[in-house]
């Protein structure tokens, strides 16, 4: 969505994508635990060509105290682009529009699984930041942030994770690059609790019908299955081969 | 010792609802909530934050001076409370004391006692969970890094590790952090005494 019409590719040639998927298949996806020495619990993800790292700090107390609850702890989240981020230009780094509403999204779906009611009048921060994008950030970043939570030892009823469909060349697909958001007809980005099989976060671009709606749902949790795995080896990796010092290696 | 295996947020531990802590049961079944070690029903967190729980050993440093006692970082989101009714010395912001916690509630309001100023040393910061680790069966792992360092070692449950006298901390601190780093793993007490007999001077 959003690109100029005149300029767009064909996104579906013969079955394959652009850049040589099938519908099904998801991009690379790679996940390091653990690699930042000062925060509680970190991740670096590279899904695709995108570039995350992920940063989990808490619970620690609630600043400002306004915001505090007896009940249960706050869950604070920062979603941020790098301005070098992107193909385009990003302007000016820090919040702007659509970080907010992406943070406040990710902020939501992990509201649902953390058992914040162990850590009255304290917040959780989680801090995503885009290094490199190239379309499903979003997705990406609860992955992440998902992993970091876990290596932070922060309790949680499920690890989640996030990957989004796209209706390309009138054809539904799964984890959409950026061209494919950019000069798809639809775009719809979908975070999964694996164990229940629960809807944390869903947003939709542009149209579908019913039975389009009900096949990416379908494309959207076979290749949620897949991301867990990921997870689940990243996490499994720390303690496989232990380090005493941290550190974050990006070619 | 069974194989034990390596869980992680949301992943089933029985069909049964069990008691288990960290665990949580939803439906009738078990599940994991932490990343942590299972066997045999029970689930060792392998990361987390410190919960405190009455009783626990522990080292703080004082945080703030109050009229009626001092403010201690315990290594949580709250800070402890000691009384001065409590204590016969008095302490500076900085000092570093090791206490028993004595009270603690709903909210996680902290009262601790037993205090005790620690001498002139080196405070080395740990993940909680991996202190009765560093302290071992019966005080072994502990007792072995004081015999072979030299040093007054003090093993918080907080996560807070004091290192004091006159031995060689530095050897201490990097056979701590050794420990921390592979408290899940088995023979780790042969490792670190090889570790130690190897760089001792």
């Amino acid at each position: 969505m959003g690109g100029n019409a005149a300029n767009k590719p064909k996104l579906l040639v013969n079955g394959k994508r652009v850049d040589g998927r099938n519908v099904d298949d998801i991009r690379n996806v790679k996940i390091v635990a653990r690699v930042l020495n000062d925060a509680d619990g970190s991740a670096y993800i590279e899904w695709g060509k995108n570039k995350i790292l992920a940063g989990v700090y808490g619970p620690s107390e609630c600043i400002p105290r306004h915001d505090q609850s007896l009940y249960r702890g706050i869950i604070k989240c920062r979603y941020n682009m790098a301005p070098f981020s992107g193909a385009e230009e990003h302007g000016r780094s820090g919040p702007n529009r659509r970080s907010k509403e992406l943070s406040k999204v990710i902020r939501e779906a992990f509201e649902n699984v953390i058992i914040s009611e162990n850590f009255p009048k304290t917040q959780i921060e989680i801090y995503v930041e885009i290094l490199q994008s190239d379309g499903g950030t979003r997705c990406a970043a609860v992955t992440a942030a998902a992993v970091a939570l876990a290596d932070a030892g922060i309790p949680m009823k499920d690890m989640i994770n996030a990957v989004a469909v796209c209706k390309i060349d009138g054809k539904m697909a799964v984890d959409p690059g950026k061209e494919e958001d950019n000069f798809g007809d639809s775009d719809m980005p979908i975070a999964y609790s694996p164990r229940t099989g629960e809807i944390l976060l869903y947003q939709m671009d542009g149209l579908l019908t019913r039975e389009e709606l009900a096949e990416g749902l379908k494309l959207a949790k076979d290749a949620s299955e897949k991301i867990r795995k990921i997870q689940i080896e990243a996490i499994q990796k720390v303690y496989e081969e232990p380090k005493e010092e941290r550190f974050l290696l990006i070619k | 010792m069974s194989e034990s295996k390596i869980v992680i947020p949301g992943e089933l531990l029985s069909d049964k609802p069990e008691r288990i802590s960290y665990a949580f049961i939803d439906n009738g079944k078990t599940y994991s909530t932490v990343v942590g070690l299972y066997s045999e029903g029970k689930l060792v967190p392998l990361e987390g934050p410190y919960e405190p729980l009455p009783d626990d050993l522990i080292v703080g440093i004082i945080s703030e001076v109050k009229f009626s006692g001092y403010s201690i970082d315990i290594n949580t989101a709250y800070p402890a409370f000691l009384s001065s009714r409590e204590i016969r010395e008095r302490y500076n912001m900085g000092d570093t004391i090791f206490a028993r916690i004595t009270m603690i509630d709903e909210v996680r309001s902290t009262e601790i006692g037993d205090a005790k100023k620690l001498a002139a040393g080196r405070l080395v910061k740990v993940s909680s969970v991996k202190i009765p680790r560093i302290i071992g069966k019966k005080n072994s792992m502990i007792d072995m890094l004081q015999s072979a360092t030299g040093c007054e070692i003090s093993a918080g449950r907080n996560g807070y590790v004091w290192i004091a006298g006159t031995g060689n901390a530095t050897l201490a601190e990097k056979a701590i952090r050794m420990i921390e780093a592979q408290a899940h793993t088995h023979g780790l007490t042969d490792r670190v005494s090889q570790y130690l007999k190897a760089n001792k001077q």
